[in-house]
């Protein structure tokens, strides 16, 4: 399998993630960007695992470490987002403002 | 390459396109199941069948399904966008986006990985896995159960309903 095929695939991925956090402003919009760009990190440490570590159960481990930290991530987000939603009922990004960034 | 590989990947961009497109969240949120999907066949021709099978079950069965429930408890599904998007935000976006892919992506190029060609013929033992991951990784898997742990317990603080809503 060609290692350029699978960065660049990679690289696209990872760039429409990034164009969905940029554009989107529903919260869950954007959560599904990061989650893109999260998979798009995980091929490459898939393809780069299987050419270079000395023991090659490396790679994986580190993607399932990956997929765990997502799970999580998601879970806080989402619970975020139902908190959000109680107190102002929207989730448009625009809308909090409550620390004045 | 593989036919496999080459579907798994147009399926992944393709999915990813959806999740991002689509103003519908519900839609997008099956744009990346969509996606997820092609990426867990990338993983298994990657020579890894165990990931692949754990992307399916936590990221399709699992994260997509979550964020369904979250949407259904917090969106009227039926209303439409108040404000139609200004068009140039669309290009706005584009512009920096695009100059990151092209750059990191001419980089790529020069670094000559097209005569690479990775022997993904042999599937990693899933065995062999499990071992390492007792052994060697054993700091990596005992620290994402503690995170898991922490994580469901913060989920559950902060999607509480505050106290004097609940009387």
């Amino acid at each position: 399998m060609n290692l350029e095929v699978l960065v660049m695939f990679s690289l696209l991925l990872f760039s429409i993630g990034l164009y969905g956090v940029v554009i989107r402003r529903n919260l869950i919009a954007v959560l599904i960007g990061v989650e893109l760009m999260l998979n798009a990190a995980s091929i490459n440490f898939m393809a780069f695992g299987a050419l270079h570590a000395s023991d090659p159960t490396m790679g994986p481990i580190f993607v399932l470490f990956i997929i765990g930290l997502a799970a999580a991530e998601v879970a806080i987000a989402l619970s975020i987002v139902l908190s959000v939603y109680r107190q102002r009922r929207a989730i448009r990004v625009e809308q909090l403002t409550e620390l004045k960034g | 390459m593989t036919t496999f590989t080459l579907v798994s990947m147009a399926v992944a961009l393709l999915g990813a396109m959806l999740a991002v497109g689509l103003s519908n969240i519900l839609y997008a949120i099956f744009g990346l199941g969509l996606s997820l999907l092609g990426v867990a066949g990338v993983f298994f021709a990657l020579g890894s069948p165990f990931v692949a099978a754990m992307q399916l079950l936590i990221y399709v069965g699992g994260i997509t399904v979550a964020m369904v429930f979250a949407v259904m408890l917090s969106l009227a599904l039926g209303a439409k966008p108040t404000a139609r998007p200004n068009p140039w935000r669309r290009l706005g976006a584009l512009i920096p986006v695009g100059i990151f892919a092209g750059a990191v992506g001419m980089g790529l190029r020069s670094e000559g990985l097209d005569a690479t060609v990775l022997d993904v013929s042999t599937a990693i033992p899933i065995a062999e896995m499990g071992m390492a991951l007792l052994q060697e990784f054993n700091l990596v898997f005992e620290t994402l159960s503690v995170v898991l742990l922490l994580a469901i317990v913060g989920a559950v603080t902060i999607a509480q309903r505050p106290p004097e809503e609940e009387a």
